[in-house]
């Protein structure tokens, strides 16, 4: 249809030209050129802060008003949709957007109504730009649903957005954004907040509609593995700038910027050599049949309370020295079981015998994971001063703990400096090392970290696993090291075990479980990354 | 960009510091020194108009507004500083309490509090002043009283939002005491929400001080106090407003001030 209204051109294009974005002065986006044909994928691969979220909104017209355009244009076919200088034309915009072009968000229960049947939202897309007759409009929507793989039609079309799943929402998403059959799609991170499983089903979907409908498409995500199964050409950014583009291949197989190199050597992958610890055969944490229960509806002094069982039969060693993986999508119980162990979860039944004093945690976000009321050397002795206080036969001076804060810092790769910083004034990376020091600085010998490096840049996420590997090293540490991303444990645990609705399904050697898995589940999870 | 209403000298602050600290220093000074007897009566210079010599003028019985004002903030400031004292003290150890542990003891004391906040705050005090009998410590404790139940819920809440953080699962894990986890790792934590609901608090008892003492069962004469003059103004209004105007722009300014002052606190986050 568009080429058609090209005038007989073949393809049509969008263009990115020399684009530079500033807010308030500071140039986020600079000078960045990309050019999309029809039928064609665009990876825009960078960490948070590159710039590559901006491009997208920009080029979509919903950039905030203090971005301003300082150099270059955006170009949809032969019309310039953003020019250097010149405020955004949104009358111009608002024939192109949902039209011609639209976008699929990270998260899609905020971008959905929720007081709404989505069925109702999706059709008003349909209404906004074109005249349906009266039930036209209805069976398109239900066409759209089925070609987006929803089951049952009728009952999505009648739902609102909190009845459905998180990937049954994010192809409401979709539908809504194809719909049109817009000639380009802008995806930004449209399978960072799904399941790995589901991730799967989402990008095939997408690919799928790239090739029915033959629209360009910008795909903007953190994950280069992503990037390259889904895309034909991808361009690295970094500090605003494109570093790099070029095909898949060209990009993996000969990187020419060190940033780029950086990139790839930090992703987790299967391909590289897995170090391993030696451990030993003493553990250091037995679970005996464990079940775990959840609580509902404990907050009413009348209603009996209802227990759900999330976690039944658990069974498991964890040796001393080791790193035994937890994996499972979320929601299978992977949290509840490390609590459980912790003791913070008091409705168990089934025994947890501990080999160790006091294990510790790391946790998932490094934001929420540090008192922000406190220093960082207050933080690292409080452990100190806990210990000194539950066992009257440590005797610590302040000088200790102070000396003990320094050292731990300087172990975890910080300097001295930061002693007096409060967490607000570190980056993520750096909070999640305060974190980790802290929960080692009693030498715990035992640590849970949960989902330690998800919430991390993907370089970041390198160096804190390094850190963890190298602290094993050095302290004899066993970890308990809960993820979803199975990369991610391959390369850090030496056992795994896959955890399935509240049940451990495997459990093995790392190898053993990559190479042979016995369940099919866990080939379905090992194919989908 | 660095806005004039945002960070820690906002315009807010400032001018709410300005103008609480020009009415606590009257009062503190009110305490020791007044530049008239508050009590001195002198028939000759009944009703006299604001000037140099009186800067507020005089009242019915001749003395003179300005040091009675002077009195009054002080009467006024040191009842509300210690009702604030003491419902923020108590609505910090039971509101950590109940938000931190809840289960029965929780849901007990927000019963109470729900009852308590079932009355009329006015209506509450009349009746605990008609108990205890009138005087100063017995508004204190009254308004004390009925102010504990709104910093109970704004503590509470702030404990419950802290209390599933993971630095506050962290200190459980490594063994931190209770009390500590409580006073020490969160209690710092909520003092941003706690400093605001202390400034309104402070001028919700200002107000209620002052009409406590207005319907004459607040602080007893001869000590002075705003409300009470007010009242004792108002069959002059026509024939001498300066007496009636000065107590109730002092409320107006002390009420103001510490109004922005407390948006100064938010802003300054």
């Amino acid at each position: 249809m568009k080429n058609q209204a090209a005038g007989g051109r073949l393809t049509g294009m969008i263009t990115i030209e020399n684009l530079s974005v500033a807010f308030d002065g500071t140039e986020v986006v600079k000078n960045v050129s990309l050019q999309l044909e029809d039928g064609e994928i665009l990876g825009v691969v960078g960490e948070s802060g590159s710039g590559k979220s901006v491009t997208a909104l920009t080029l979509m017209g919903l950039a905030p008003a203090e971005a301003q355009v300082t150099s270059g244009r955006i170009l949809y076919d032969d019309v310039v949709l953003r020019e250097a200088g010149k405020p955004c034309d949104k009358a111009l915009y608002q024939r192109y957007q949902g039209a011609r072009m639209s976008m699929v968000f990270q998260e899609p229960m905020t971008s959905l109504n929720p007081t709404k049947r989505v069925g109702g939202q999706v059709e008003e897309v349909l209404k906004l730009h074109t005249e349906p007759a009266k039930g036209e409009g209805r069976s398109r929507v239900l066409e759209t649903f089925a070609a987006v793989g929803l089951h049952d039609v009728e009952k999505v079309y009648a739902s609102y957005p909190h009845q459905l799943s998180g990937g049954m929402r994010q192809r409401v998403m979709i539908a809504m954004a194809v719909i049109l059959h817009p000639g380009l799609i802008v995806a930004d991170e449209p399978t960072t907040a799904l399941d790995v499983t589901i991730q799967n089903q989402i990008i095939s979907l997408l690919q799928e509609i790239n090739r029915k409908q033959n629209n360009a498409m910008l795909f903007i995500t953190h994950d280069l593995n992503l990037a390259r199964r889904l895309c034909q050409k991808i361009a690295v950014m970094k500090d605003g700038c494109v570093v790099e583009y070029g095909t898949g291949e060209e990009i993996f197989g000969r990187p020419q910027e060190a940033y780029t190199k950086e990139l790839i050597e930090a992703v987790p992958s299967r391909l590289k050599k897995r170090q391993t610890v030696k451990a030993s055969s003493a553990s250091v944490l037995q679970v005996r049949d464990l079940s775990v229960f959840y609580q509902e509806g404990s907050n009413s002094l009348f209603s009996r309370n209802k227990k759900q069982c999330v976690v039944s039969g658990a069974e498991f060693d964890v040796y001393s020295g080791e790193s035994l993986g937890l994996v499972g999508e979320s929601g299978c119980g992977k949290t509840s079981l490390s609590k459980a162990i912790l003791g913070m979860n008091k409705e168990i039944r089934g025994k947890i015998i501990h080999h160790s004093l006091r294990p510790q945690m790391i946790f998932q976000d490094p934001y929420s994971s540090l008192n922000p009321a406190k220093t960082i050397g207050w933080l690292l002795q409080e452990p100190l001063r806990a210990a000194c206080a539950l066992d009257k036969s440590i005797a610590m001076t302040k000088g200790d703990m102070v000396a003990a804060a320094h050292d731990m810092l300087h172990r975890v790769g910080m300097g001295e400096k930061y002693f007096d910083r409060k967490p607000s004034q570190l980056s993520g990376g750096q909070r999640q090392r305060v974190s980790i020091a802290q929960a080692l600085i009693t030498n715990p010998g035992f640590i849970v970290a949960d989902e330690p490096v998800s919430a991390l840049d993907v370089t970041i996420q390198a160096q804190i696993m390094e850190l963890l590997r190298k602290l094993q090293e050095e302290m004899h540490l066993s970890y308990l090291f809960i993820s979803h991303d199975i990369n991610v444990v391959y390369q850090m645990c030496d056992r795994i075990m896959i955890m399935k609705e509240g049940r451990i399904i495997e459990i093995g050697e790392t190898e053993e479980i990559f190479n042979h898995p016995r369940e099919e589940y866990t080939r379905l999870l090992l194919c989908n990354s | 960009m660095k806005q004039s209403g945002s960070g820690k000298w906002n315009k807010y602050f400032v001018a709410g510091l300005l103008m609480t600290g020009l009415a606590v220093l009257l009062g503190i000074v009110g305490f020791f020194w007044t530049p008239y007897s508050t009590t001195e009566m002198s028939a000759a210079e009944k009703f006299a108009a604001p000037s140099l010599r009186h800067l507020f003028g005089t009242d019915n019985f001749g003395r003179d507004i300005f040091s009675r004002v002077m009195q009054g903030l002080g009467t006024t400031i040191s009842i509300s500083s210690l009702v604030v004292l003491f419902s923020g003290s108590v609505g910090i150890l039971l509101g950590a309490v109940t938000g931190y542990f809840g289960g029965l003891l929780d849901e007990v004391v927000m019963r109470i509090t729900d009852a308590l906040n079932g009355f009329p705050s006015i209506l509450l005090t009349l009746v605990i002043i008609s108990v205890l009998g009138s005087g100063r410590q017995n508004v204190i404790i009254s308004l004390g009283l009925v102010f504990v139940p709104s910093f109970i819920r704004i503590v509470r809440s702030e404990f419950i939002r802290l209390r599933d953080m993971d630095y506050i699962r962290r200190a459980r894990l490594m063994g931190v005491g209770k009390r500590r986890i409580l006073f020490v790792h969160m209690l710092p934590n909520i003092f941003s929400v706690f400093w605001v609901s202390v400034m309104i608090g402070f001028n919700n008892a200002i107000l209620a001080e002052s009409g406590m003492s207005y319907l004459g069962i607040g602080v007893q004469p001869p000590d002075a106090s705003l409300g009470k003059m007010l009242s004792d103004a108002q069959g002059y209004l026509q024939s001498a407003p300066w007496y009636a105007l000065a107590p109730g722009l002092t409320i107006v300014w002390v009420v103001l001030g510490f109004s922005l002052f407390g948006e100064g606190i938010r802003r300054s986050q």
